[in-house]
């Protein structure tokens, strides 16, 4: 299994990419960790003219944080920095829980957050808790920058905005409210190295009485072509006051809200089914956190 | 088109020929001959090619020689130390049976190394963990995480690296 | 007999390969460059059942690089593991059976161009109906034929009839029927198949390095399709990466190299992608079964009726083996009276099945383990009591004339449940948890070859000199399971010397005496015996020196320790190493070469003294047995299967290398888990694989190892050499009904077929809760 020919960049900072990526229009593809991209080059459902590696852009890598304002991850920034990083876990704890369970140690190690979210894969592991997080993403062109959240820049099956000469730069994670707390969770055969059968992250935020909840993201993944934010679900649960009965009720919602399909991983039916059992465990771990709740002692 | 590149591979400079499509496993197998790099599934699944560069386990069938200058790649060949002696990892595998065709084994070292350079007591967990990327078909693992685990022991009271 | 006082074996010694696979130094066929060599690549077809219009290669020759393309027509010659069924080709003769089939082949100068020039070959296929299930296949055999001389689609069909198992049901107590279905697995070995050819066009010899486990088959089938003498052919074996079965026939690559290679006067290598592997499969045959038990009022089997279907895939491989020992598979390891089976390989037009890892045990031990379970319930015993009261003791002969030397089945069964506390915990865990326990045997080899040769099945030279030491050679062949660690062990215990100081000559049909090869975990037993025969040679001539040399008679002198001594007066005593100088120095180099050829056992059925037909496999010198008990919690909500604990407590005779073992016992039981819980190849409606990866074809990682307890039980086998049995293919004949009985335990459903994956066990929840309110709602 061998690749076409390319040409190889290896840009040095933002500014050359954006002026390659002009120049070479739909023909060059973004290198970022590869873990994507090369294998469907092996298996020849890409063959790109030119590769522009982005991994010695310093500019778009590393996880920077100003209180009140919230975190800038570089999209060149290793999902496994993500997995290790203490401020990620602390403040962004269904990221930091995603990017741990992403393919192996290795995968980890290459595999970028852009890279994640550009490839658009409905299994992809970060885009459904960036979501949840409300994430923003940072477009840049040679025209300018501009700011959209993730939910809007993913489109579809391996489909974003991403317009001829535009780069994706950056995720801008808002600072988390008080008394919250978001989790993720899959459901895939093993415990490693798996694609998501359904994957769901849930950032939830409560009132000062630390049991209303003042708003909620529930966000799954592999039940549609692009992340999904279950409204409905979220809308059953906002503004009332957490129990056990919103919450199987706000369950229900989401299952019938996802839109999944049946593959070898898994069948529809069990996908929707799963959704609600995510929803359900997450829901309560999330409660349990933000209200200061021991964990399972709600 | 073919150009001249510099790799670092276990400590030696090695200037090579390369297309850009070339994958890191092919130049280390082919070019640099260093065949205990192995290929298992050529799919970034297996684990069996796995390298280190600039210490972190990565997978060398799904990643370009190119883009591999000015880094330093450790392979299996790597770990013996100069006056032959095996890495206490590699000596720990060979003490507790953990090694049966050995297809898969310098990958796991090599993941295992990662591991305990920036952990050398690491639980039964995270050895699993860091060892997931890496398919064992012989051995059931069990072997493989009781070497890992006396290994970091060692590590940790010898300070060895 | 009292098992003996041994130092070598039964020591837990580091395998003597060990240093130089973690240091990434041994050397596998696709790490050898030889000068001049080409790379070859295979044509597959992307229909699964078609024929073949027209090949055109001409664009491909045309590509710069490439040296030579064949076709099927270049080595037309049928082959086949058993002789007496080859229909297999190296590439595709004017038809395609399997979606993958090799239909051309290319040389060329390296691995990239050879791939791309596979896209210039041209092929038109007139697509033909595809048949992937084997009830529709037989149904349908009038109208579509895979093989011409198979006009029902069928391979081969038997019947054995042991006894008189209608009367018998007729006056059983308890009897209970069930269908099981086991599922399309591939081996996953790690290294995928990989051939290097080098013909000499002067002298007309080849030089064959391939990662197989059967030299010897690899050699013969070779000879056939390239028309050469076997003496003109040498097999050699560099490491192997795994193997399972998998490697226990010849491959397409092996046949594609060596046919460009003697085209082009240059050496070819060729080495499979993942992808092949699969295309090629010869995994473990998908079985529809049913079986009929019967007990009587006590819970002692009575009768056991077996039919089963073997879905083959393409091609007969392997098959009518398999077939026959699923038949035999159910006369151990419990007494059973009174047999019949009714079995039949069909084809199908998928990758054809073949020999995998306790090949023909694992189906009918599924089926028979949870039934047993469950008739249990019925009798209201445990089932661990009604496996105690029917398991099989030393010196059984079945009805079926399989003689059982030596066993310790039943202390397996007990070290097992006390071990695991089963009885205190089975039936009585909360909803969810469950824990299931399951026995199984495995064959220490055949009694045949498959070519019906009555030669000895495995020859051993031992060589002695003051130069080279100790070296045995042996073509055997170490595919990872260690024999060359065993085989030293075991020369230097009967040697009286250290097994460091052994050198062990393996894998090399020219250096290496005659070995048929690792399958049938035969080896340690077979090269055991050619040992001992060896290496008594050796001693009674060193012993004749000695004698002179330590001042007594021979027969007086015992060796150990690297030493001769009197067994009277042990002071009088002399150096091994002095001895074999003083023999060197006078007559030369010193030779043992010892024989093993396994009893010639037939299938008869004992009631009637008559001959069975296929009834002769299933034969072997001595079996080995095992116990397993899996302790599961099943999740509620998501079906996911989480495995707690493993306890497992085996008789494999005396354990030659105990780490050894514990390593096989281990990997056994994680791959045989595979298979229960997340493995299956998956084909589309045309029979194109959908899964042909290690992304899809999900192998348990690391992740998925529960705690495992496992116990070598205190064994020797008086029958055998050294008292060894098996102890590679039995630990995975457990494990399927093990962990289906744990989840019966845990939340109540029998599963019938496999794998068990979270959505079944989920549907099955559902299923049992609607019949729960129902039954409670009426």
């Amino acid at each position: 299994m061998y690749l076409n020919d390319f040409e190889y960049f290896a840009p040095k900072t933002c500014g050359e990419i954006l002026d390659l990526v002009g120049r070479l229009g739909t023909k060059a593809k973004i290198l970022a960790g590869g873990t994507d991209l090369l294998i469907m080059m092996k298996e020849k459902m890409l063959k790109p003219d030119y590769l522009i590696d982005i991994n010695d852009v310093q500019e778009l890598k590393g996880i920077s944080y100003e209180p009140g304002k919230g975190a800038v991850i570089g999209t060149a920034t290793k999902i496994s920095e993500i997995e290790h990083s203490d401020l990620i876990r602390e403040k962004y704890f269904a990221l930091s829980q995603a990017a741990g369970e992403l393919g192996s140690a290795q995968v980890r190690a290459m595999a970028t957050l852009g890279g994640n979210s550009c490839h658009a894969s409905p299994a992809a592991e970060t885009p459904p808790p960036l979501v949840a997080l409300g994430a923003k993403v940072v477009v840049k062109s040679i025209a300018g920058e501009k700011e959209l959240p993730l939910e809007e820049f993913i489109l579809g099956n391996r489909k974003t905005t991403l317009a001829e000469g535009e780069i994706l730069t950056k995720f801008l994670l808002p600072e988390p409210a008080p008394r919250s707390a978001s989790r993720y969770s899959y459901i895939g055969l093993r415990d490693a190295m798996e694609i998501d059968a359904v994957n769901m992250a849930v950032n939830l935020a409560l009132e000062d009485d630390g049991r209303t909840v003042k708003s909620l993201r529930m966000v799954m993944g592999s039940v549609s072509p692009v992340p999904l934010i279950a409204v409905e679900a979220q809308g059953i649960l906002i503004g009332q006051v957490f129990n056990q009965e919103l919450m199987e009720k706000a369950a229900q919602a989401a299952s019938v809200e996802a839109n999944p399909i049946s593959d070898i991983r898994a069948s529809a039916e069990y996908r929707r089914e799963m959704v609600a059992v995510l929803a359900r465990r997450l829901l309560q771990q999330a409660f349990n956190a933000a209200s200061g709740t021991k964990e399972g002692n709600w | 088109m073919k150009q001249l590149i510099t790799l670092e591979i276990n400590n030696r400079v090695y200037e090579i020929p390369v297309d850009p499509k070339d994958l890191l496993v092919d130049v280390v197998r082919k070019k640099v001959a260093l065949t205990g790099t192995k290929k298992g599934c050529g799919q970034g699944d297996c684990g069996a090619c796995t390298v280190l560069i600039d210490g972190e386990p990565v997978l060398s069938c799904i990643t370009l020689a190119i883009a591999c200058q000015g880094k330093k790649i450790t392979t299996i060949e790597g770990l013996v130390a100069e006056d032959g002696k095996l890495h206490p990892i590699q000596q720990s595998f060979v003490d507790h049976g953990a090694v049966q065709c050995g297809f898969c084994t310098p990958g796991m070292i090599l993941s295992s190394k990662s591991l305990l350079d920036k952990n050398s007591r690491p639980s039964e967990e995270e050895i699993k963990r860091g060892i997931a990327g890496n398919i064992c078909r012989c051995t059931g693992y069990k072997r493989i995480v009781a070497a890992i685990s006396a290994a970091g022991e060692t590590i940790s009271s010898e300070g060895v690296k | 007999m009292n098992k003996p006082n041994y130092t070598q074996v039964g020591r837990s010694v580091p395998r003597i390969d060990g240093p130089l696979k973690v240091k990434g130094e041994a050397i596998y066929t696709d790490d050898m460059v030889l000068p001049r060599m080409a790379y070859g690549k295979i044509k597959r077809s992307p229909y699964a059942h078609a024929i073949i219009k027209k090949i055109d290669y001409s664009k491909a020759l045309e590509l710069p690089g490439v040296i030579a393309v064949i076709t099927g027509e270049d080595g037309p010659n049928k082959w086949g593991i058993v002789p007496q069924t080859a229909n297999e080709v190296a590439l595709a003769v004017g038809k395609v059976r399997f979606w993958g089939e090799g239909v051309a082949a290319v040389a060329a100068i390296d691995e990239e161009t050879a791939e791309a020039a596979l896209d210039l070959i041209e092929v038109e296929y007139e697509p033909l109906p595809v048949l992937l299930d084997p009830q529709e296949s037989m149904q349908r055999a009038n109208e579509v034929r895979i093989h011409e001389d198979a006009p029902e689609n069928i391979l081969h069909a038997g019947e054995q009839l042991f006894g008189d198992p209608d009367k018998a049901f007729a006056e059983c107590t308890y009897v209970l029927e069930k269908e099981f279905h086991t599922s399309y697995v591939n081996h996953a070995f790690l290294e995928p198949h990989t051939a290097l050819a080098s013909f000499d066009t002067p002298s007309g010899q080849l030089q064959m390095w391939s990662s197989t486990q059967v030299p010897h088959y690899l050699h013969r089938q070779l000879s056939i399709v390239l028309e050469m003498p076997m003496n003109k052919i040498r097999v050699t074996l560099p490491a192997i990466g795994g193997a399972f079965g998998g490697k226990g026939e010849a491959s397409p690559a092996d046949f594609c190299a060596a046919l460009l290679s003697r085209k082009i006067g240059r050496p070819v290598k060729v080495t499979y992608e993942r992808s092949e592997v699969f295309a090629t499969n010869k995994g473990r045959h998908p079985c529809h079964m049913k079986m009929k038990i019967g007990l009587d009022q006590d819970g002692y089997i009575q009768a056991i009726d077996f039919d089963n279907t073997l879905d083959g895939g393409a091609y007969a491989g392997w098959g009518i083996v398999v077939m026959f020992y699923t038949a035999s598979m159910i006369h151990l390891p419990y007494k059973v009276p009174n047999a019949r089976a009714r079995v039949r390989r069909v084809y199908t037009n998928k990758p054809t099945c073949g020999a995998m890892r306790g090949l023909g045990g694992v189906q009918p031990r599924y089926a028979m383990e949870c039934m047993l379970d469950e008739m249990a319930e019925m009798v209201g015993i445990s089932p661990y009591e009604l496996k105690m009261k029917n398991a099989v003791e030393s010196g059984y002969l079945s009805v079926s004339n399989l003689h059982v030397p030596h066993t310790e089945y039943k202390k397996c069964l007990q070290t097992a449940v006390e071990k695991s506390g089963y009885l205190e915990k089975h039936g009585k865990l909360p909803f969810g948890k469950g824990i299931g326990l399951a026995g199984g045997y495995y064959i220490s080899g055949t009694a045949y070859t498959l070519y019906q040769a009555y030669k000895p099945h495995t020859t051993v030279l031992i060589r002695v000199d003051t130069e080279g030491g100790v070296t045995v050679h042996c073509a055997a062949a170490d595919i990872g399971q260690g024999c060359n660690t065993v085989m030293a062990q075991m020369a230097a215990e009967e040697l009286g010397i250290r097994y460091e100081d052994v050198h062990v000559v393996s894998g090399d049909t020219e250096t290496g005496t005659f070995d048929l090869g690792s399958f049938a975990s035969r080896l340690t037993y077979a090269s055991g015996v050619a040992i001992k025969d060896a290496a008594a040679q050796i001693n009674q001539k060193l012993k004749e020196v000695a004698a002179g040399m330590v001042g007594c008679r021979a027969d007086q002198l015992e060796i150990k320790d690297g030493r001769f001594y009197s067994k009277f007066e042990p002071k009088k005593a002399i150096e091994w190493e002095k001895v074999v100088d003083v023999y060197t120095n006078a007559v030369g180099t010193l030779v043992g070469i010892g024989h093993f050829s396994p009893p010639r056992l037939k299938g008869i059925d004992l009631t009637r003294g008559k001959r069975v037909q296929g009834a002769n496999i299933g034969h072997s010198p001595t079996f080995g047995f095992s116990c397993q008990i899996w302790e599961v919690d099943v999740d509620l909500e998501t079906g996911k299967i989480r495995v707690a604990k493993v306890t497992e407590a085996g008789d494999c005779g005396q354990a030659v290398n105990p780490m050894s073992v514990d390593g096989q016992v281990e990997g056994s039981i994680m791959f045989a888990m595979g298979q229960a819980l997340y493995e299956e190849m998956r084909l589309d409606a045309e029979g194109k694989m959908i899964n042909a990866s290690l992304h899809d074809y999900k192998v348990p990682t690391a992740m998925e190892l529960p705690e495992i307890d496992t116990t070598i039980v205190d064994s020797y086998d008086p029958t055998a050499p050294f008292g060894v049995k098996e102890s590679g293919e039995g630990p995975v004949q457990p494990t399927i009904p093990a962990i289906t009985n744990a989840v019966y335990d845990a939340i109540g459903v029998r599963f019938t077929d496999l794998p068990i994956t979270p959505e079944k066990v989920l549907r099955a929840l559902k299923e049992k809760q609607a019949l729960n309110s129902e039954c409670s709602g009426s």
